[in-house]
């Protein structure tokens, strides 16, 4: 038995366990219905046992193989989704990079009311906002193209990801600015050699923030795509439900695909996103 | 190497003005330190001279040049932080490498004069470690490290011992002047601590209220302090400082505390009837029995023994006086002493101005 043994000790884990069990089962019970959907055969898909009589892999390699009209594009659809994603992650890094450095570092004037103008635009509801964004993609000519739905997220993610980078800058000690300063950088070199390498955490959790958020975006890809080859795996997930017959257990198998990379990047990076999207909640 | 001079310099945050036409000049080599209570605009003045701060009104120069509307980094000069301001991400070797590297010089020279200051800095072994794994004392040479790889007409040094604790502070206050003493360059110094002030400059400029008291030598602001502040400011533990009446009638020539009590000014200055404020250092008072001739009397307060010294408060009339004596004397707290005042240690100053009174 280790040196710290306590009743006490094990008093608390019991109540932790207590409380994180139904929390884990309440969570994990829609993931479980999603895998067993996956892995049914289809005549006993809806059939409500709890597991399959004859568990299969079958759907799978329909999907993969795009073995039905529904998949005719599911790796085009997935590429599409990939693509959009990292765009949307990639550039919102860069626009709200600059701008946090700009505000916070570089002092600009009316930066910060410039910052607190664009999170105002969250009390706006997006689903309020998709109709203006359709037709003003519509004026720019961009509808039916991804960089409507890449630009689209940018602006929904970008006032969120420069208030967190924001934050988490002005923690930055100024006096490492001013040494620079001195050391003889440009505000250029600054950013590049001094901000960015210090600031990496949070652009790691801001970048994942952004790709998640479009990855996972329904409403507006589902507005400003309609062409079968031009959609994001998500929306296509959505069309399946246009028939009478939908293939449940192929839709199932499908959305349990597409959650993977998400889930998988979220792991990968979990070390910053806790630190990262937190960091400068709180004046320490 | 440069001098540096400062010329009508002024500087307003908003409409808060800090400084009110500061001038002065720093000659080739010397060690300038600028000392004052906090807020009296010390660091501003030396963030002016970095270039961290615009110049409100008045000019700075460098060699001559004025520095007005020239970038920090083309001011030639280097900055020693309180909080050090070292790179986080970048060892020790490429800390001290980076300003070089900027101004895009060779390579090989860089890792010479990176080596050449870590010798001068015992920092050889640390080149490859990280700022966090170092301690205090080693980051403040790092810092110092950073700013001698460039050979810069003038260093500064805003605060740089602060963040030690008491032992290491000596150990660097005597460090860094070693280094000046050995590279000679032009420096100045902020601080808080007239100690440290006392124990670096070459010159010490004390400054209140954003403006200059006094600009001196050490001893000479020490012996001769222009007024009361600097009189105040300058030594520890402070001057003892009591408010009365010269009297020039009777049994020689005292001020007159109002309380019974009269210190004896001797040939000291100021007219019959003047207010002044009468200054003493704690170590120019000395002991006697209460009854000896033209002593003060007073009463032990409290006595606080530090080993090779002595430090006593003694309640003489409405005033309580620190009295610092070598050795350890034979004294009680309530016991009744004479207080002797050391001839010619006498300071005066005007009531009203605090300007010292010409003897």
């Amino acid at each position: 038995m280790s040196a710290g043994f306590s009743w006490r000790k094990v008093s608390t884990e019991a109540k932790l366990l207590l409380i994180g069990i139904p929390v884990a089962l309440w969570t994990l019970l829609p993931i479980y219905h999603l895998a067993l959907f996956a892995i049914s055969p289809k005549d006993s898909a809806m059939s409500g046992h709890l597991w399959p009589d004859h568990p299969t892999l079958r759907n799978f390699v329909i999907v993969f193989t795009q073995q039905h009209h529904y998949l005719e594009y599911f790796w085009r659809q997935m590429w599409n989704s990939l693509v959009i994603a990292v765009a949307v992650g990639a550039l919102t890094l860069f626009v709200a990079t600059g701008a946090a450095f700009a505000i916070s570092r570089l002092r600009v004037k009316g930066g910060r009311a410039v910052m607190n103008l664009a999170l105002l635009t969250y009390f706006i509801p997006a689903a309020f906002l998709a109709v203006p964004m359709y037709k003003t993609m519509g004026v720019y000519g961009l509808l039916n193209t991804q960089w409507a739905l890449i630009l689209a997220m940018m602006a929904i993610a970008a006032p969120y990801s420069i208030w967190v980078l924001k934050q988490a800058s002005d923690k930055l000690p100024y006096e490492l600015d001013e040494a620079a300063r001195i050391d003889g950088a440009s505000p250029l070199q600054l950013f590049r050699l001094v901000y960015l390498p210090l600031m990496m955490p949070s652009l790691v959790a801001v970048g994942t923030y952004a790709l998640l958020l479009a990855w996972n975006e329904y409403l507006y890809a589902f507005l400003l795509l309609s062409n079968d080859r031009e959609l994001t795996l998500g929306v296509a997930l959505g069309n399946f439900l246009a028939a009478d017959d939908s293939p449940w257990e192929l839709l199932m198998t499908t959305g349990l695909i597409y959650a993977l990379p998400p889930a998988a990047i979220y792991y990968a990076f979990k070390r910053y996103m806790v630190g990262g999207l937190t960091a400068g909640a709180v004046k320490s | 190497m440069a001098n540096v001079s400062f010329h009508a310099v002024e500087k307003a945050f908003g409409t808060t003005k800090v400084l009110h036409g500061i001038g002065f000049a720093i000659d080739d080599g010397e060690f300038v330190v600028l000392v004052g209570p906090s807020g009296c605009g010390k660091s501003t003045l030396l963030r002016m001279l970095a270039g961290l701060e615009e110049i409100t009104a008045g000019t700075i120069a460098i060699d001559g040049k004025v520095v007005n509307d020239v970038e920090s980094k083309d001011r030639d000069i280097a900055m020693v932080f309180q909080s050090y301001a070292l790179y986080p991400h970048m060892t020790v070797g490429q800390n001290m490498a980076f300003s070089l590297k900027l101004r895009k010089a060779q390579p090989n020279v860089i890792q010479e004069r990176v080596n050449h200051a870590a010798k001068i800095l015992n920092l050889e072994p640390y080149l490859d470690r990280y700022p966090r794994e170092l301690s205090g004392g080693q980051r403040q040479r790092v810092a110092m490290g950073r700013a001698i790889v460039r050979d810069p007409k003038v260093f500064l040094f805003d605060e740089p011992l602060s963040n030690l604790d008491a032992k290491l502070r000596v150990a660097m206050r005597a460090e860094i002047k070693a280094l000046h003493q050995r590279l000679k360059t032009t420096t100045v110094y902020v601080t808080h601590d007239q100690v440290e002030a006392m124990t670096m400059a070459d010159r010490i400029v004390v400054m209140h209220d954003g403006r200059i008291e006094q600009i001196g030598r050490p001893l000479e602001l020490y012996d001769h302090p222009a007024n009361l502040f600097v009189a105040q400011f300058i030594g520890s533990p402070a001057m003892n400082v009591v408010h009365g009446t010269i009297r020039r009638s009777g049994g020689g020539t005292v001020v007159d505390m109002g309380d019974g009590v009269q210190w004896p000014l001797l040939d000291g200055p100021g007219v019959e009837g003047q207010s002044v404020a009468y200054g003493i250092r704690p170590g120019d008072l000395s002991l006697a029995s209460s009854t000896a001739p033209g002593a003060v009397p007073g009463e032990i307060v409290v006595i606080e023994p530090t080993g090779a010294e002595t430090e006593l408060l003694v309640q003489a009339g409405k005033a309580q006086v620190t009295l610092v004596t070598h050795g350890r004397p034979e004294v009680s707290p309530g016991e009744r002493v004479g207080l002797v005042v050391a001839p010619g240690k006498v300071h005066v100053f005007d009531q009203t101005t605090g300007e010292r009174l010409a003897a």
